[in-house]
């Protein structure tokens, strides 16, 4: 190593860039090259000196007028409009083609190599079912991918999606949806049991002894107005009432529904359609006494009268009709 | 070389008494310590990586139009961009003007930014080419900037303006310090821009040189010949100034 290079070298070296592999030659040289270690000396001398004129950080003042001033030239710079995002776009678009005969190359060259030995695979695979005494089924497709295919637990299969058959061979594709029963555990409160406590209410499906529970414990959320609105249940409870098949639910629905019938317009015109079509009279019952308190309005007036005239109980058409006496007239 | 290397005044500062070259580190003895740093720096790095991921999400929301999505980005590097333009330039008032063109330029062309160097690095080029700029207009100018104006037109030093525990309380010091600050700053005047702008990015910003020249657009081996004929001056520069 000359002086020269070495000098060179001091320089990276006192700001550590020097590679480990050079370090060590340098020293070599130092120590035999008083002229190098006066250099080096003079170097470190000039770092230290160098930082009497010290970075200094910009004070809080100038740093906000900077970020004001950057601000309202910001907002005063007409927004892009569509069609230059989308010339930039395909500028960069464009740029990023530049690696595009490399890359497409090397997919052609994948593509070949990965379609010739699956054509092969396929090829032997046909060959084989073809000359085989036993044939197999459904299960060959799985053989392809598994050597020790598992048997599908046929309980827990939802639906049979898709059957395919693949052309001049035995082998067929069967897709098939899985249940995979679940447990979750939480407060009522949780957003996600909500959620699931909705879909049991609303889900057909579901046995009605479990919309039975959910709608019971929606309701109860809500007579304590805990979150009825945010979260849609009054709106689950209203499903249940106008079209759950079990009357219990829809009256637990109903009960659910009671301290919202003065504030919310669309609770109040599902309990009053409850009271004209539902054909429990239990139903019917509560709804009137539940629209009672109620500052009646026109449509609360003219259900009482249609079902004081033609409900085809005689004890709601009472008291319905006693109802509707004493609720002042409107005028 | 050496006929240029005169003895610099050394006592003027506090030099520490031994060097410690940064290749050769000292070898952590404790087992325990040891454990206790990669846990650290497998944290550093985990948080770098996230940082990282954040700040890609905030390019890519920029570019398609986010004014949130940039100003969280100049949120992040304004400091940065500030304290490199006041240093180099001396006056706030041109820091501020740079500040000011070089977030602008970001804005209009964050779309072409392509994900191939960092976005520091990106801004930094912006930067450094307006500092530069200014550096060059400055050199034909050949102003002096000693004792910078602030924004309202006051005289502001910039050296009396950095607190010094070990000095503050001695004045003869703390004066002896500011002329020698002043002498520092009249020999990188002396530089070429580019020269300045290396040794700037290298000593006061501690960049590494593969950085610097991904900024300045040359490379790694040229921007270490332009930090070697930069330190030469500058030793030349203030053996003169003796």
């Amino acid at each position: 190593m000359n002086c020269e290079l070495v000098q060179e070298h001091i320089v990276t070296a006192a700001y550590g860039e020097l590679p480990d592999e050079l370090v060590h030659e340098l020293e070599q040289h130092m120590d035999g090259c008083p002229e190098c270690q006066k250099e080096r000396e003079q170097l470190l001398a000039l770092k230290v000196l160098a930082d009497a004129f010290p970075v200094v950080e910009p004070e809080a003042n100038l740093v906000a007028r900077a970020r004001l001033r950057l601000e309202e030239a910001l907002d005063a710079l007409p927004s892009k409009r569509w069609y230059e995002r989308l010339s930039q776009r395909i500028r960069n678009n464009f740029a990023g083609l530049q690696a595009v005969p490399a890359a497409a190359l090397l997919l052609l060259l994948v593509a070949g190599v990965g379609a010739g030995s699956l054509g092969g695979y396929w090829f032997a695979q046909n060959r084989a079912v073809h000359t085989a005494a036993a044939v197999q089924t459904a299960t060959v497709a799985q053989e392809l991918m598994q050597p020790n295919p598992a048997q599908p637990e046929l309980a827990n299969v939802a639906n049979i999606s898709s059957i395919v058959r693949q052309p001049n061979s035995e082998i067929v594709d069967v897709s098939y949806n899985q249940l995979v029963p679940k447990q979750i555990k939480g407060s009522v409160d949780n957003p996600a049991i909500q959620q699931l406590l909705m879909l049991a209410s609303e889900s057909s499906a579901s046995a009605a002894g479990v919309r039975d529970d959910s709608v019971s414990l929606l309701a109860a959320e809500c007579r304590r107005g805990h979150s009825c609105k945010a979260a849609g249940l009054r709106d689950a409870l209203m499903v249940a009432l106008r079209y759950d098949k079990n009357a219990q639910v829809r009256e637990k629905a109903l009960k659910g529904l009671e301290p919202y019938v003065a504030e919310d317009v669309r609770v109040r015109n599902a309990i009053l359609e409850a009271l004209l079509n539902d054909s429990d009279p239990r139903i019917r019952t509560a709804s009137i006494n539940i629209l009672q308190p109620v500052e009646a309005d026109t449509s609360v007036r003219q259900v009482l009268y249609s079902v004081s005239n033609s409900d085809e109980n005689p004890h709601i058409r009472n008291v319905s009709r006693q109802v509707l006496n004493q609720v002042p007239e409107i005028q | 070389m050496a006929a240029n290397a005169a003895s610099y005044p050394i006592s003027m500062v506090p030099v520490p008494a031994s060097f410690v070259w940064s290749g050769g580190q000292r070898v952590q003895s404790s087992a325990g310590m040891a454990v206790t740093k990669a846990n650290d720096k497998a944290n550093q790095n985990q948080e770098r990586v996230q940082a990282r991921a954040e700040e890609m999400e905030l390019i890519r929301q920029a570019q398609a139009g986010s004014r949130a999505a940039f100003d969280a980005l100049v949120r992040r590097y304004e400091h940065q961009v500030l304290r490199l333009a006041l240093h180099l330039t001396g006056s706030e008032h041109d820091a501020e003007d740079i500040y000011q063109e070089a977030f602008l330029k970001a804005f209009r062309y964050i779309g072409n930014f392509r994900f191939e160097c960092s976005f520091y690095t990106w801004i930094y080029r912006i930067v450094t080419n307006l500092c530069l700029d200014q550096l060059r207009r400055r050199k034909t100018r050949r102003e002096d900037h000693s004792v910078v104006l602030d924004h309202s037109g006051d005289e502001i030093d910039l050296l009396a303006s950095v607190s010094d525990n070990r000095s503050f309380s001695n004045p003869a010091k703390e004066l002896q310090r500011k002329l020698l600050g002043e002498k520092i700053l009249a020999a990188l005047s002396k530089l070429t821009p580019r020269e300045r702008m290396v040794f700037e990015l290298k000593h006061y910003q501690g960049l590494r040189l593969r950085v610097i020249g991904e900024m300045l657009n040359t490379t790694e081996e040229t921007a270490k010949n332009t930090l070697f004929r930069a330190t030469k001056k500058l030793r030349a520069q203030l053996a003169e100034l003796r």
